[in-house]
């Protein structure tokens, strides 16, 4: 077996209440790593085309990477990998928390659950017993996230759904700690399953190839995120919370439904003032992370609780022009409770909030209106009333009441906290991520607009590559299975500490902004030594060299089956798109129309090596070792 | 003509206001220049607080414009913009 895995794959039958240990296959682990890569290959062959994601034949798969249960920093997250029953194509989330370490200790890789139980149940794992307990969870269903883990055995580490997951809500996550694999609607999945929790505990370890160069190394690795001026310093003190007023700044803040990139009261919503104002003292992270990125506020009536990042503070704060982050937060809690995704949640609130304000569905709830909207929360968790209309997306309520223009989802997945009109390689990789509108299956704004180095991101230089450079990597540090945040460590801190204006800071833009494509992702393809601390990490584990060229390839392999399993489930290059609010509203004076989309994609498809109706072509897909 | 500045939170808690609204500002240069002078009581601090902080007019950077002789409009909004890393 292959160094850094556990070696075994449980699969559990929730109709029969049987379970199975089965080897992990050590060849889609070689080409897809694990986590997301490992976990889109089994959907990829064990399910038939076209089933309904809430039906039992959909599978739900937890799978974990050769990084989870070492203590690498930002290496305890876990990818749940389904069909998405928001979308119709693959459905995936990332959470950390502790379930993934959970997984590694009990021996298991992967957790395949199949089937659907005839009544609401919860899986007890004690992988050191190789036991699966089928147990009734009567009790726990209804109850929230929060409740339900404090239910459970503390000797276990857990993943859980709220009402959300229960009722189908199309856009509900799983919960781990108080952290949540939001997107795509895996928590309706898991509830379509009538599954409320899964609990796993062990006392295995992980077994390296190297353990003592990967101490040495993982010790000199803290000490640099400890130093980083964004892991170190800004997101340990401020959270993710603290790039509001750099967004609001560069006009791509989410303000009204996408009406606008810029928000008068951002200032208040940002993590600077829930540093000054809200925080209780209480940082928290996942195991093992020293980014701290987390941080507790008080709800009141509730207690403390964990506090809203950058999505949630822009798609429930300015996006609704909200400006209080009591507010915010107390949504965010019952989101959490409730397990939502909260960009979800935010984007089909603001829609129905513009839907109102054209006369197009008769609702009390209008922007910048607190009034009623937690309740309308509570209501879309619980699918009642107008909540139920709600709970099915932005997608879904724009074929009912119309308003798709200003309907704003790619694939059904609605659109992060980046508005791509001024950002326009993340505009291509919104409109081209197969998961839909997403912003961490890549980060190409990082490179663009909010980064401490950016190229000018309102012209087409670079915009089609980076996108494809950012999916792939991400595809890899997904399937590790690490935080994508480990990306942001990678300029130093040099480069954050120079004027912006000065002549060095500006040479280097340059210089990067008019490198070819081709070299830029040439420079990528090269399999050399490992550099980067994830390839060194995964090097010492496992024993296998990787370098960013093994990572790009084994990204675009992932890429590429995710492709092809959308195009598989009925997704076509009509898919690959913005909102027409996006293509053709400006919200820069000095620009005429939108993001420019139609010039970039063609262009995006060929370097992909795609063809012009974005289909791999088969050289492509030999040449990544894509079996479909 | 009234210009908006949008500052940098350590900015705003340093001068108690959110953002300045400027009147007879025509460039870039006069925005920084009369920005600063709201720090008079300690300008090395205004340069401390703007030293890796880029300048943006309506949410382009303006080293892609003209920098700091980029012109100003009646409406336009300045904003002081830091790196930052979210999710």
């Amino acid at each position: 077996m292959i160094k850094g895995y556990a070696g075994r794959v449980l699969e559990v039958d929730l109709r029969a209440r049987t379970f199975s240990f089965a080897p992990l296959d050590e060849e889609i682990a070689r080409l897809y790593i694990g986590g997301k890569g490992y976990g889109t290959r089994l959907l990829y062959d064990r399910t038939p085309a076209g089933i309904d994601p809430l039906g039992p034949e959909n599978l739900l798969i937890f799978a974990t990477g050769p990084l989870n249960g070492s203590v690498a920093p930002q290496s305890n997250r876990f990818a749940v990998i389904c069909k998405s029953p928001l979308t119709g194509g693959i459905g995936n989330a990332t959470c950390g928390g502790s379930f993934a370490l959970g997984m590694k200790k009990a021996g298991i890789d992967i957790l395949i659950v199949t089937h659907r139980a005839d009544r609401p149940l919860r899986l007890e794992i004690d992988g050191d017993r190789d036991a699966v307990e089928f147990l009734d969870a009567g009790d726990l269903w209804g109850q929230g996230t929060y409740a339900t883990q404090k239910l459970l055995s503390r000797k276990h580490q857990h993943a859980v759904i709220g009402p959300a997951g229960e009722n189908l809500v199309l856009f509900a996550g799983i919960v781990s700690n108080e952290r949540i694999a939001g997107r795509t609607g895996v928590g309706a999945v898991m509830g379509s399953k009538l599954l409320k929790a899964v609990s796993v505990r062990g006392s295995r370890k992980l077994d390296m190839e190297d353990p003592e160069k990967f101490k040495a190394y993982t010790k000199e690795v803290r000490k640099l995120f400890e130093d980083h001026p964004v892991l170190g310093e800004s997101m340990k003190r401020y959270g993710t919370g603290g790039i509001v007023n750099t967004t609001n700044g560069r006009n791509i803040l989410p303000t009204r439904n996408f009406q606008k990139g810029h928000f008068d009261r951002a200032m208040d919503i940002s993590g600077e003032f829930l540093e000054d104002h809200e925080l209780k003292g209480v940082k928290t992270s996942c195991i093992h992370c020293p980014v701290t990125c987390g941080r507790d506020v008080e709800v009141e009536g509730v207690g403390v609780v964990k506090g809203p990042e950058y999505e949630t503070l822009a798609l429930l704060g300015s996006n609704l022009e909200i400006g209080d982050i009591k507010k915010v937060s107390e949504w965010n809690y019952h989101a959490d409770d409730l397990g939502m995704d909260t960009i979800s949640l935010g984007a089909t609130l603001s829609f129905a909030m513009e839907l109102v304000e054209r006369g197009m569905l008769d609702a009390t709830l209008h922007f910048g209106d607190q009034t009623g909207i937690t309740e309308l929360i509570q209501d879309i968790g619980h699918r009642r009333g107008l909540g139920a209309e709600l709970a099915d997306g932005t997608k879904r309520l724009a074929a009912k009441y119309g308003g798709h223009d200003f309907a704003m989802h790619v694939k059904g997945l609605e659109l992060s906290a980046y508005d791509p009109r001024g950002s326009f390689a993340q505009g291509v990789e919104y409109a081209t991520t197969n998961r839909g509108g997403c912003h961490v299956q890549g980060a190409s704004m990082y490179m663009e607009s909010v980064g401490p180095l950016t190229i000018n991101p309102q012209n087409l230089k670079l915009k089609a590559d980076i996108p494809i450079m950012q999916q792939n990597i991400a595809c890899a540090i997904n399937s590790m299975v690490l935080c994508i945040f480990t990306t942001y460590g990678m300029i130093p801190k040099a480069v954050h500490e120079m004027d912006p204006s000065s002549f060095t800071h500006r040479a280097l833009a340059f210089a990067f902004e008019n490198l070819p494509g081709w070299m830029l992702r040439g420079s990528m393809r090269i399999k050399g030594k490992p550099m980067l601390w994830f390839e060194k990490w995964l090097t010492y584990i496992t024993g296998t060299t990787f370098s960013s060229g093994h990572l790009q390839e084994i990204g675009a392999r992932i890429f590429n089956l995710e492709r092809m399993y959308n195009l598989r489930e009925g997704l076509s290059a009509a898919d690959d798109t913005l909102p027409p609010r996006i293509l053709h509203e400006s919200t820069f004076p000095d620009m005429d129309s939108g993001h420019p989309l139609h010039l970039l994609l063609p262009r995006y498809y060929k370097k992909r090596g795609w063809s012009a109706d974005g289909v791999p072509l088969p050289r492509t897909l030999e040449k990544l070792q894509v079996r479909v | 003509m009234s210009v908006a500045v949008q500052l940098t939170y350590a900015m705003a808690k340093e001068l108690g206001a959110q953002r300045l609204e400027l009147e007879g500002a025509k460039t870039v240069a006069d925005v920084l220049r009369m920005t600063r002078e709201r720090f008079a009581a300690d300008p090395a601090r205004y340069d401390e607080l703007t030293r890796v902080a880029a300048v943006a007019v309506n949410g382009v950077l303006v080293h892609y414009k003209r920098g700091a002789k980029t012109p100003v409009r009646d409406g336009d909004t300045v904003a002081f913009v830091k790196a930052a890393a979210g999710g």
